[in-house]
């Protein structure tokens, strides 16, 4: 058990005024906004709850959401079995293997992400590209511009290539920290492969999986430039996510509707991280290790 | 059996292997050709003439050293105020420890489209607009909480008896954190330079819009060389020069990526 010590705030301190200063205080700031008619900063009008209205009965806003969950969904549903099993033959591999692929398949998180859309676009182009050309090569009518399922498809691999790594990489974080008793005791049990992966690396694997879930919930929920950038939430609005919507809106200046959907996505974020903490916690006994 | 085995995953890795590198791939080689018509280059052979533009372009020059220093004082802010909160969180339990636990994972989530125009308005008004220090500022949201995350799991991992042992030789807390603590987790510090790093050099939402009219980083400065008639060749070099210091520090840090991820809710 810890000893417990108010002074640690202290040390805890720096760490949450600047977290304040750049989290807490422009969220208050802008609250302000939410609530009142900006035609410029220097003129406010108040108009009550009326921009959260507009956003609450708007049907895009729920077609948009409903498309960012099910991009959501997509998404985690091919991550993190392929991080998972990438990393569990990892854990088997030669340690010159497993640092070889770790920085490969870390690669992508270094791109810039205005970057990322740029260099698939390119690798996509049907004159110059390599996968655009032997898409035409094999006579399949690959037209990520007015094909709905299309732009989707490149939407998900381009996000597999960029986020696949961090899965992995907490993945295999995880599987590596599982001692070598454990599998001792399970060969003298004569454990299945199946029966290993279930019963000892699964549940060893919980908190970064978890971590690894949630953060790549967030993140391709609320993807924004390189989703735009592809094709710009079309055709047909078919790739319109939420985030697509508030950039748009603050790009053309409207500081009260932007401001408004801005405060609601922020509270979907807390309703999300708020699931997770309270998931994680019903579990807290079995993820608590002794110190190693 | 075993080296049926053996080459199966082997062949899946080269898979993996080729899906990254693929598309990385053309962009390099994009980068070596000369992809608008010049005076005396062959349209689409091989050249330096992107490079050599970039060494010659104070701008693109300039977005290069705005990227470093932002993000190089954001890394050390994440480091100097992560490290002793990361010391608090592993040590001691306090009044309100799981509040601000759950407070830092809140922002570290918030994506950075929905903060970005919330801080737009708060820095414009107090003048940190169009400059590295406002950047390296604002990434500290989402790295702060990831830099006490990931050292919070290295500082676990050593023995309480090494703070004690440390106390009793009369070392105060600054010390023992320069002399013995720091040593002892370094690389536990480089995995979270690194993370601090990719985060805050690969985000363009918040660099954008605190960058409208000048300090512009590589990020910026590349989509600036969209236009008209676009040289993509000189966009693909910049793109692969914005990669080196993340793949050197990948490099550095390839043993201990995956240690030091202890999360706690």
């Amino acid at each position: 058990m810890k000893p417990y010590d108010n002074r640690a705030w202290f040390l805890a301190l720096p760490a949450l005024v600047i977290v304040t200063f750049v989290g807490i205080l422009p969220l208050v700031a802008v609250t302000n906004y939410s609530f009142q008619d900006l035609f410029s900063l220097s003129n406010p009008y108040w108009v009550g709850v009326d921009w959260y209205r507009n956003i609450v009965i708007s049907e895009r806003f729920y077609a948009s959401l409903g498309r960012s969950f099910l991009f959501s969904a997509i998404v985690l549903s091919i991550q993190l079995p392929l991080g998972i099993w990438i990393a569990l033959l990892l854990q088997r591999s030669h340690r010159f293997v497993v640092s070889t692929v770790l920085v490969l398949i870390t690669v992508p998180l270094v791109v810039p992400w205005n970057m990322i859309p740029v260099i698939w676009l390119n690798f996509i182009n049907p004159n110059i590209g390599l996968a655009g050309r032997m898409l035409a090569w094999l006579g399949v009518g690959f037209d990520y511009k007015f094909n709905a399922l299309h732009t989707w498809i490149v939407l998900v691999v381009m996000d597999t290539w960029h986020w696949l790594g961090l899965v992995v990489v907490l993945a295999y974080a995880g599987i590596s920290s599982i001692p070598p008793a454990y599998y001792q005791a399970a060969a003298i049990d004569a454990a299945s492969p199946w029966q290993v992966f279930r019963f000892i690396q699964l549940p060893k694997m919980k908190t970064v999986l978890s971590m690894a879930m949630l953060l790549r919930f967030m993140d391709s929920f609320m993807i924004y430039i390189e989703a735009f950038r592809i094709n710009a939430g079309g055709p047909n609005s078919a790739t319109a996510f939420l985030s697509l919507e508030l950039g748009e809106e603050i790009q053309s200046f409207n500081y009260g509707p932007s401001a408004a959907r801005s405060i609601v996505y922020f509270l979907i974020v807390l309703t999300v991280a708020w699931i997770f903490k309270a998931a994680t916690i019903t579990r807290g006994p079995a993820a608590m290790e002794p110190a190693k | 059996m075993k080296s049926l085995s053996f080459l199966g995953r082997i062949a899946l890795f080269a898979m993996v292997g080729a899906f990254v590198l693929v598309p990385l791939a053309q962009t390099i080689m994009t980068s070596f050709v000369s992809t608008l018509p010049r005076a005396g280059i062959a349209e689409g052979h091989f050249s330096l003439i992107n490079y050599l533009n970039i060494l010659h372009s104070p701008v693109l020059k300039e977005a290069i050293l705005n990227s470093i220093i932002y993000v190089v004082l954001n890394v050390a802010l994440c480091l100097g105020v992560g490290l002793p909160a990361a010391y608090a969180f592993a040590r001691y339990s306090f009044v309100g420890d799981r509040q601000l636990f759950f407070l830092l994972l809140v922002f570290r989530i918030t994506p950075t489209v929905v903060l970005s125009l919330p801080i737009f308005v708060l820095f414009a008004q107090i003048g940190l607009e169009n400059t590295p220090v406002g950047i390296a500022l604002v990434h500290c949201v989402f790295n702060i909480p990831i830099s006490i995350w990931i050292l919070e799991g290295f500082i676990a991992s050593v023995p309480r008896e090494f703070d004690e042992t440390a106390f009793l030789d009369g070392h105060s807390l600054p010390s023992f954190f320069f002399r013995h603590l720091v040593p002892a987790i370094a690389p536990g510090i480089g995995v979270t330079a690194f993370f601090c790093f990719i985060f805050s050099w690969v985000e363009v939402v918040l660099a954008r819009i605190l960058t409208t009219t000048g300090g512009k980083p590589i990020t910026m400065a590349i989509n600036a060389l969209f236009g008209f008639r676009t040289d993509f060749g000189l966009v693909m070099a910049m793109t692969v020069l914005a990669l080196v210091p993340g793949i050197a520090m990948i490099y550095f840090v390839r043993n201990h990526l995956a240690k030091g991820f202890v999360i706690r809710t």
